[in-house]
């Protein structure tokens, strides 16, 4: 849920095109950062630079929300992030019992300071502007976003882009879909901002907002089994967002965790994984704004 | 107003204030995070960008967001004064009569000052638009966020009144009485002129606790002064929208604050002057 417009340059990787090397034009700090040589990306070449010695710590949120995670439990492997989280790990040489998981508070992923984490999954879209505060992973996810409405609303039905601009829209904290709308929707009233998915989702319940505006997955998974009167009204083209893994401000294991995300793109184990957490979420017509 | 002492005691005072602050900035200067910390909440440009706001980008500007909090706050406050003053005068009645609404009364200032603003907001601006009711189900979040704030604030500046009430000795109300005066005349002109001279300092500080707790009504989407510095900071992160806020919230309490000091200053000397002669 936390998502950010993106240059269309960086994005490309998770869509499973190719590997890293395609999007040396993206000018992010991140990179690709294959180049820097002498770091084994192996779990003994790595204790160095663990927040704890032999295991891989892993950083989300609470509650995790599906389908990224399942049950809200990071632990038991399931949900599209779950499992990345662990295909990585496996990339790096950790088995699923030396991965543990931490809850780490959206806003304090990018305080200043240790962090106590290895890497942060939390559906966090990459911007320069944040790459600026924190090291962001190469994409494991490209996101389009949605708009979820209460069966029966006017927006359900009468969304040309010039009727788009008359609803009132909402949206989480924190993720891109604030840009959107103010960017690609221009809509007449200013959005509602909330601080939490559900507080948006009461609002939408509670006819406070017109619609909601999230990712596709995580809408999807609102309209068909969080809200009883809800549905996906379509999704809108990609801008180039993509989610990626957080690290601390220069942690070099940024390096092995993109080895690692260029081969699950490569090998294909990232669009297996979308197409068995993600996949009946993603079949939607999209719309333009 | 501060120092004591004379010419000796401001250059005393001075030099102490001096040399505190020197080992604050010290010990934040020093300490090894210091230049991350500065860049996480005091950077100028992050601090204007915040400040001035920039949709398109996904944020809002905060300098224009304090303009709700102002609004919210003075509304509430009007609405504050008389309700609370009404609450306290039914708690402090004495007729048999009137027994049921003191009962009333009395739940309502036990409850609305144990349950957390936080919830009342959300209760009211979620709960409230979800009854479908003509017009009041279909108002702007700030009014319902208001609605929150009087009901809540009420509650506690009714025990203020009631206090300074309780303040005016009972000698008052007897002389009073046997003037000629009825209950209600004693209590216009006699009892609320000394209450009210007692309780200004501790409803200017519930006034500047009221200012910043209208930054809780961001909770139903508005976008008022901290929800605006939030947004900013969860999507550039960096929290020196957090220190524009603060900034913004301090120029509007300290005032308030001051003000408070001088009041209690001057009738502090009144009093004493009174003994005196």
């Amino acid at each position: 849920m936390r998502r950010f417009l993106v240059t269309a340059a960086a994005v490309a990787i998770a869509g499973g095109l190719t590997a890293c090397g395609s999007s040396s034009s993206s000018g992010t700090p991140t990179g690709s950062g294959h180049t820097s040589a002498a770091l084994s990306c192996t779990r003994p070449g790595l204790q160095h630079l663990l927040f704890k010695p032999g295991v891989l710590t892993v950083g989300t949120d609470k509650p995790a929300f599906t389908p990224w995670f399942v049950n809200n439990t990071p632990t038991n492997g399931k949900g599209y992030e779950s499992a990345v989280a662990y295909a990585v790990a496996a990339q790096l040489g950790f088995s699923h019992s030396q991965v543990t998981w931490v809850h780490e508070p959206f806003n304090s992923v990018y305080s200043p300071g240790p962090k106590a984490f290895d890497f942060d999954i939390n559906e966090v879209s990459f911007t320069p502007q944040r790459a600026q505060a924190v090291t962001f992973s190469d994409s494991y996810y490209p996101v389009q976003q949605s708009i979820v409405a209460l069966k029966g609303s006017a927006i359900a039905t009468k969304h040309s882009p010039a009727q788009l601009k008359t609803y009132l829209y909402g949206d989480q904290i924190g993720t891109t879909g604030l840009t959107y709308i103010n960017t690609d929707i221009q809509p007449t009233r200013q959005p509602k901002v909330f601080n939490t998915l559900q507080l948006a989702a009461s609002a939408l319940e509670a006819h406070r907002i017109d619609a909601l505006i999230t990712d596709t997955p995580t809408a999807q998974y609102m309209a068909a089994y969080q809200l009883k009167h809800a549905l996906l009204v379509a999704q809108f083209p990609t801008v180039g967002e993509h989610y990626g893994l957080v690290l601390a401000k220069g942690n070099k294991l940024v390096t092995c965790v993109n080895k690692a995300l260029a081969t699950l793109t490569s090998d294909g184990t990232l669009a297996a994984l979308q197409h068995k957490w993600l996949g009946i979420f993603l079949n939607f017509p999209t719309i333009k704004p | 107003m501060f120092t004591g002492g004379g010419a000796r005691g401001t250059v005393i005072s001075t030099a102490s204030t001096v040399g505190v602050l020197a080992i604050f900035v010290l010990i934040f200067v020093l300490a090894p995070g210091a230049r991350t910390v500065a860049h996480a909440f005091f950077y100028g440009r992050d601090m204007w960008q915040s400040f001035i706001g920039d949709p398109r980008k996904g944020y809002y500007s905060v300098g224009a967001a304090i303009w709700l909090n102002i609004r919210m706050f003075l509304a509430a406050e009007v609405l504050i004064l008389p309700f609370a003053l009404v609450i306290a005068l039914i708690r402090q009645s004495t007729h048999p009569a009137l027994f049921p609404i003191r009962v009333i009364a009395t739940v309502y200032v036990d409850f609305f000052r144990g349950v957390p603003l936080l919830l009342v907001v959300v209760a009211l601006g979620l709960g409230v638009p979800g009854l479908y009711l003509p017009v009041i189900s279909h108002q702007p979040d700030a009014v319902y966020g208001v609605a929150a704030l009087v009901i809540t604030y009420s509650a506690y500046v009714s025990e203020v009144y009631r206090a300074g009430l309780n303040s005016v000795h009972r000698s008052q109300v007897a002389a009073a009485r046997s003037l000629g005066l009825t209950q209600r005349t004693a209590l216009r002109y006699v009892i609320l002129r000394q209450a009210v001279r007692n309780i200004i300092p501790p409803l200017l500080n519930d006034f500047i606790a009221l200012q910043k707790d209208t930054s809780l009504v961001g909770v139903l989407g508005v976008i008022e002064a901290n929800q605006a510095a939030s947004i900013y900071a969860s999507t550039v992160f960096n929290y020196s929208s957090f220190t524009v806020a603060a900034i913004l919230f301090l120029i509007l309490t300290i005032p308030l604050a001051r003000f408070t000091d001088r009041l209690i200053e001057r009738d502090r000397r009144r009093r004493l002057a009174g003994v005196a002669a």
